[in-house]
């Protein structure tokens, strides 16, 4: 295990910060170099959308008839007991 | 009809319902033509406007049983209601966060202050304080009483949603469907929108006998409790 003095612990964690950022900057140059890429995503939103609009109406539904079948048989088992 | 055969009727109408969903789900995706001026996002309102029409339905229903509660003391009335306004919640659930999934590209912000969006905001705190009225009342007799006015107030709101699009200058939408001079959407989304709107109505009704069996057996357990509490006289 590597150990890290105390002392040490901001220049690390400062150099860590340094390397992510150095490490994405080809992506960000990419980016502005390539505004398709940017259009892409922007054109896929929609369909995200969409999904979250169908998977919010189809789980709202099934989680009442969930809560509902529970609650029956809750019910229907202090009634038999 | 029984509880037994309502809950065979709620079941068999819910597998109908949730089949159905899944097939307008297909169609939506496969079948219907993508709107010219809005894109794929327009594919949201075969979700969005079945589910609003559906909870307009629930809390309607719920408010014309709750004032039919307040003249005729029926308890199974009261059942009724709740189970409807149940029901008018998910959906009004459902119409109120796909909504903002559809504004978001249409207009480019998630929510706005607008008449039909305030008043369909309104709608839903009303029916939560339903359930809070008929849950925080001392007296339970008097909690389904206070309940049922909320309903019948909270209904109120359903007409000037509809006309507020009308009357004031919002961002919303204008009717497509129910216009005095008739519907003016192409065909095959009207096909789909109706196909989606009598889905949603299965799939309340389904759920509204079955809810309606819950409420009829926790009477009967209530009914028992009370029965057993009661010293038999000799």
């Amino acid at each position: 295990m590597i150990r890290i003095s105390p002392m040490s612990r901001p220049i690390v964690l400062l150099s860590s910060v340094a390397l992510v950022a150095v490490t994405s900057l080809p992506a960000w140059a990419q980016e502005a170099a390539m505004p398709a890429a940017g259009l892409a995503r922007q054109s896929l939103r929609p369909y995200w959308h969409v999904f979250i609009a169908y998977a919010i109406a189809i789980v709202l539904v099934l989680a009442w008839v969930m809560s509902i079948s529970r609650r029956l048989r809750d019910v229907e088992d202090r009634l038999e007991g | 009809m029984s509880i037994s055969g309502m809950r065979k009727a709620g079941t068999s109408l819910t597998v109908l319902g949730l089949l159905g969903l899944v097939g307008v789900y297909w169609l939506s995706f496969f079948w219907v033509p993508t709107e010219v001026s809005q894109g794929v996002a327009q594919r949201i309102f075969y979700v969005h406007v079945p589910a609003a029409w559906t909870s307009f339905l629930a809390f309607g229903l719920c408010a014309l049983v709750s004032g039919m509660y307040l003249w005729l003391r029926d308890e199974r009335l009261d059942r009724a209601a709740v189970a409807a306004a149940e029901g008018g919640m998910v959906f009004a659930t459902i119409m109120l966060t796909t909504g903002p999934l559809w504004g978001r590209i249409a207009w480019g912000t998630y929510w706005t202050w607008e008449p039909r969006l305030t008043l369909t905001l309104l709608l839903w705190f009303i029916f939560l304080g339903y359930f809070m009225v008929r849950s925080s009342s001392e007296n339970p007799e008097k909690g389904k009483r206070f309940a049922a006015v909320v309903a019948i107030v909270g209904a109120l709101d359903i007409p000037f949603i509809h006309l507020s699009v009308i009357w004031f200058r919002s961002l919303h939408p204008q009717p497509v469907v129910v216009k005095p001079e008739g519907p003016t959407l192409p065909g095959d989304m009207l096909t789909l929108l109706l196909l989606s709107l009598a889905v949603f109505t299965v799939l309340f009704f389904g759920l509204f006998l079955l809810r309606y069996a819950l409420e009829g057996v926790r009477a009967g357990l209530d009914e028992r409790a009370r029965r057993d509490s009661v010293p038999v006289s000799s």
